[in-house]
């Protein structure tokens, strides 16, 4: 290291050997010593604050999970007209963790007829649950900041500002299978976050 | 330009700035500025690139045991940026004892140390335990084997010292055990305490360092006096930039820190601490029994004390080195002996065979589980993870319960062995070998069954007068279909494995099982071959050889002695599924 250096080896002492301060020096000179100082100092910065930076905002760049089919309760189980929530039960990937067979989340799912329908149960406003309302066929009404819609997800009242988000569905083996995604919330358009 | 001028009037009526960056920038450097004043700025540079790191490693790191690692590992290998932020925290932090040590020989040689300036060495002295602090609780974090075990062995050191050591281990613990509590305090001393008292103790040694200025050296012009600011400064500057650019050198060049596999409290680990704790790690290996405490204790006490006390021995007037020979001399020792220390425990670890397999055996298992981490950890953690797979845990099954008797690979000990060589098994050119001659050493030779099989193309004393030699052609049918059962791929040439299947259907079930039928003979030896080198036959085979499933009903009478034992009661069925798994791969290999 050169603190072990004998002292007199110091560069730039040479130079001006009696009696130096900052009114001696010339002032081109000086101006160069501030802007190395300040170029230095940046490079300094820029060489730890860059990667850092780059490690906090790698979030931005991240997707939400996929879509995925995922298969619910059995088609015999449903009755017509009437919202059931089911429960999303799938493998989740968080950051490292890895967990076999969670819940993901819930959606509703309504029969009619031959047609099932899936809505999920995140309401678009502010992403509160969203339940059914109470009465038979009155729809599904958030809990939270009182947004209504009507059975079949059409915005009827309250500050939300689209309709109940659908998701395809498919009957697959008698049971029925929900395309389960995600949308961003509080945007009119129908998104996927 | 005057606009700027106005904002800086302005700002500067509010809170007086300029007077402030005046006295930073306006301190007088007696003797003028020199490249041997920088380490005081670079310390405190690399301390700020740690804060900076540091704090970006926080957002993603989660201390717990069953997390640490998992999150490490997700910052290393997967969150982008992740591997150069934890490379300059690492390399960092190693950056720091080195410049620290350059700071502490350079306030020596000066004699910076000597009257009125013993508070700020004594204040430099905490800085640099604190220091060392840092790298020591830092060095857990990540909960790999490495860090794991070479602070298990620096709390266990903490644990001996008189009177207060249980308690102090206990307390740095979180109890009696190593767990989740001992990595939320090494955390908790990381990331808060010990930078919260570095702040507030390097204000205390830099305001002191203001008030007495440089020691300059003793052959110095002391009529020259320059400014902090610029000459200094830029000296400053630079120095950092030196230590930042070989920090960011190193980093990139290792692609980040090194990540051990994740803390396993049951595991042989050949554990040693950093580099710079090397030397100290030496010294343990000099004392032994009740002497064990002046390696631990005693010695880095007299050590510390004689630092302590430096500025107090030294108390002649003048900074020439001449004149502070006598005092300086334990510190060169010291130096010395710290050197010769570290180069004796890298020479010995360099000649320890021993020690060189442990450690290749170590990175082997580390370059396993960084790989199979990428498909995620499980919420019980890494070692549920590790204990899975079958890479990891089939080894350790087949040496713990296999090589009694087999051999496969580097597994086993061939002259131990009475059963057949596992290598090849399940290939075709293993059927071929075993048709041909079935009690050849590496087979039948040394087991029980010796004898018992006939070769197929060579006439023994028993054969019938009408037997013929099987054709080769017929021989590799039998061998591509026997093969095929545990292949992954469909066979190559399906019409070869089709009359493979019609001449073990025809002729191998005089003896032979197939598909439940056959033993013409009624002699209950020969196993089952439909399946045969598939992982459910090798699974079956192992849980229980006298099933039908394999070998016979009666393999495992009294008369049978010397057969393959049932091990379903021995190995949890999760593990003879991965052994079985395992097994099948690498015979194969």
């Amino acid at each position: 290291m050169s603190s072990s250096e004998p002292p007199s080896s110091t560069p730039g002492s040479s130079a001006n050997p009696s009696v130096s301060s900052n009114d001696v020096e010339p002032r081109p000179a000086r101006r160069t010593v501030t802007l190395a100082i300040v170029v230095g100092g940046c490079a300094i910065a820029a060489a730890t604050a860059i990667p850092a930076a780059a490690f906090v905002s790698a979030p931005i760049a991240s997707k939400g999970a996929a879509g995925r089919w995922v298969r619910t309760l059995r088609l015999d189980q449903l009755v017509d007209g009437e919202p059931k929530r089911v429960a999303i039960v799938d493998d989740r990937r968080d950051a490292w963790t890895i967990e076999r067979a969670v819940e993901l989340g819930s959606v509703w799912v309504v029969k009619n007829g031959d047609e099932v329908s899936a809505y999920s149960a995140v309401c678009p406003h502010l992403g509160c649950s969203v339940n059914v309302a109470p009465g038979a066929g009155a729809g599904f009404a958030c809990p939270c900041h009182t947004s209504a819609f009507a059975p079949d997800g059409k915005r009827k009242s309250g500050p939300a500002p689209r309709d109940l988000d659908t998701l395809a569905t498919r009957i697959e083996e008698g049971f029925v299978a929900v395309d389960f995604r995600r949308f961003r919330i509080g945007i009119p358009e129908k998104v996927e976050a | 330009m005057s606009l700027l001028r106005r904002l800086g009037d302005f700002v500067d009526q509010r809170t007086g700035h300029r007077a402030l960056l005046a006295h930073a920038l306006d301190e007088p450097v007696r003797g003028g500025a020199r490249w041997a004043y920088v380490f005081g700025s670079a310390l405190l540079g690399s301390f700020l690139v740690q804060v900076v790191t540091g704090i970006a490693l926080m957002t993603s790191y989660a201390p717990s045991e069953k997390t640490a690692w998992a999150s490490v590992h997700y910052i290393t290998f997967i969150q982008s940026g992740g591997w150069l932020v934890r490379g300059l925290h690492h390399f960092g932090a190693q950056a720091m004892v080195v410049v620290l040590a350059a700071h502490l020989t350079q306030v020596a040689l000066y004699g910076a140390y000597k009257k009125p300036r013993e508070v700020t060495w004594w204040l430099g002295l905490s800085l640099f335990a604190m220091t060392l602090g840092f790298a020591l609780t830092g060095y857990l974090l990540p909960w790999d084997q490495k860090g794991y075990w070479a602070t298990r062995v620096a709390t266990n050191i903490a644990g001996t010292v008189p009177v207060v050591g249980d308690a102090t281990q206990k307390m740095m613990q979180g109890g009696a055990e190593y767990g989740s509590l001992t990595l939320t305090r090494f955390y908790a001393l990381h990331v808060a305490v010990l930078p919260a008292l570095l702040v507030l103790i390097v204000s205390a040694h830099v305001a002191l360092f203001r008030k007495h200025g440089v020691t300059p050296s003793a052959r110095a012009d002391l009529t020259r006096v320059e400014l902090f600011f610029p000459k200094q400064l830029l000296k400053d500057v630079v120095a950092v930039l030196a230590v930042v650019a070989v920090v960011f050198v190193l980093a990139w060049r290792e692609h980040g820190a090194p990540l051990d596999a994740p803390a396993d409290p049951a595991s042989d680990y050949p554990a040693r601490p950093e580099w710079y704790f090397l030397a100290l790690f030496q010294l343990l290996k000099y004392f032994h029994g009740p002497l064990e405490i002046v390696g631990t204790v005693v010695l880095p006490a007299v050590l510390g004390a004689y630092l302590f006390a430096l500025p107090l021995l030294d108390r002649k007037p003048g900074t020439a080195l001449r004149g502070r020979v006598g005092p300086l001399v334990p510190l060169a020792l010291i130096a010395a002996g710290a050197v010769g220390l570290t180069l004796q425990a890298q020479h010995q670890d360099a000649g320890d065979e021993a020690f060189q397999k442990e450690r290749l055996k170590a990175d082997e298992r580390a370059t396993i589980a960084n790989r199979i981490a990428k498909e995620g950890v499980p919420p019980e953690g890494p070692l549920a993870m590790m204990r899975r797979n079958p890479d990891l845990r089939g080894p350790e099954l087949f040496d713990k319960h296999c090589t009694a008797c087999h051999t496969l690979g580097a597994h086993g000990a061939d002259k131990d062995r009475t059963a057949p060589k596992l290598d090849g098994w399940g290939t075709e050119a293993w059927v071929l070998a075993m048709i041909h001659d079935p009690d050849g050493d590496a087979r039948f030779g040394r087991s029980i069954y010796k004898g018992e099989m006939p070769s197929v193309d060579v006439p023994s004393p028993d054969s019938p007068p009408t037997f013929k030699p099987m054709a080769a052609e017929d021989q590799a049918a039998v061998a591509a279909f026997l093969a095929s059962f545990g292949d992954t791929a469909p066979p190559r040439d399906p019409a070869k494995a089709a009359k493979g299947k019609t001449i073990v259907a025809e002729r191998c079930t005089t003896c032979h099982l197939f598909e439940g039928k056959g033993d013409d003979s009624d002699e209950g030896l020969a196993p089952e071959l439909s399946g045969w080198g598939s992982v459910p036959w090798i699974r079956a085979q192992i849980a229980n050889p006298a099933t039908n499933a394999t070998y016979r009903e009666h393999a495992l009478d009294a008369s049978r002695k010397g057969h393959m034992p049932r091990f379903d009661g021995e190995i949890r069925a999760e593990d003879i599924d991965l052994l079985a798994t395992w097994l099948h791969a690498a015979t194969r290999r």
